[in-house]
């Protein structure tokens, strides 16, 4: 699930609204997690889905559930 | 080490490898830019394991693998057909085919040189290298490695 494959399933996320709930830029959400600012800012815009690992970290760090941060659209489906 | 520290380390024993190449032709001893190519990687290596500052993660790791394996997926292709086109020069007596062309008339003989096998050889590195950094490019593009946000 690592990237977009363009079949019409897309990873949405929340991450920036999370991000502004806690007040926190990308460059500190990144340092927190271990990651670059890019990776953070790939993710937000939908151009990089992150691994298993990595989204259950950013859902922990939140403390939220990972299915609260990442929502599996199906556009065929809906 | 910082990250630019090694950089600039890369960039001499790339310097340093144009140099052994040089004197490997000059000496006509491939022994020297082979053994010395194996020691220069192997010391970038080594020198890549000491940077304290390398922000490296999941997506660039990703960006890295996908070019790589383009690359090789692609590179093969053009290597099989080269060489094929050599085996079938090797072959050419046995089967048949008229003998390769021999060197152009004035083409230096006594100096050293590269040869055609070695121009070949020169153009397949070239275009190695080309085709890595053309996908590194599309991949980090792809995957947001320039973006900018409005933050």
């Amino acid at each position: 699930m690592r990237e977009n494959t363009g079949s019409g399933i897309q990873m949405k996320n929340k991450i920036k609204v999370y991000r502004a709930m806690h007040d926190m830029t990308q460059e500190a959400l990144a340092q927190k997690l271990k990651v670059t600012r890019q990776t953070i800012l790939a993710i937000e815009k939908g151009k990089y889905d992150p691994s298993l690992e990595l989204a259950f970290k950013i859902a922990g760090f939140f403390g939220v559930r990972v299915e609260e941060i990442f929502i599996y659209d199906d556009m065929k489906s809906s | 080490m910082k990250q630019n520290t090694f950089y600039l380390l890369v960039g001499l024993i790339g310097l340093i490898e144009v140099g052994l190449f040089w004197l490997s032709v000059e000496l006509k001893n491939p022994l020297i830019i082979t053994i010395g190519f194996i020691m220069g990687v192997g010391l970038v290596y080594i020198a890549r394991m000491t940077i304290t500052d390398l922000r490296e993660d999941e997506r660039s790791v990703m960006i890295t693998q996908k070019a790589g394996f383009r690359t090789l997926e692609v590179f093969w292709v053009i290597f099989f057909a080269m060489s094929l086109g050599s085996a079938v020069i090797g072959f050419s007596t046995p089967l048949g085919l008229p003998h390769p062309k021999g060197m152009p008339p004035g083409f230096p003989r006594d100096e050293p040189h590269l040869g055609y096998f070695g121009l070949l050889q020169m153009i397949l590195l070239c275009f190695i290298a080309f085709l890595y950094i053309g996908f590194r490019v599309y991949y980090a593009r792809k995957y947001g490695e320039w973006d900018s946000d409005e933050e």
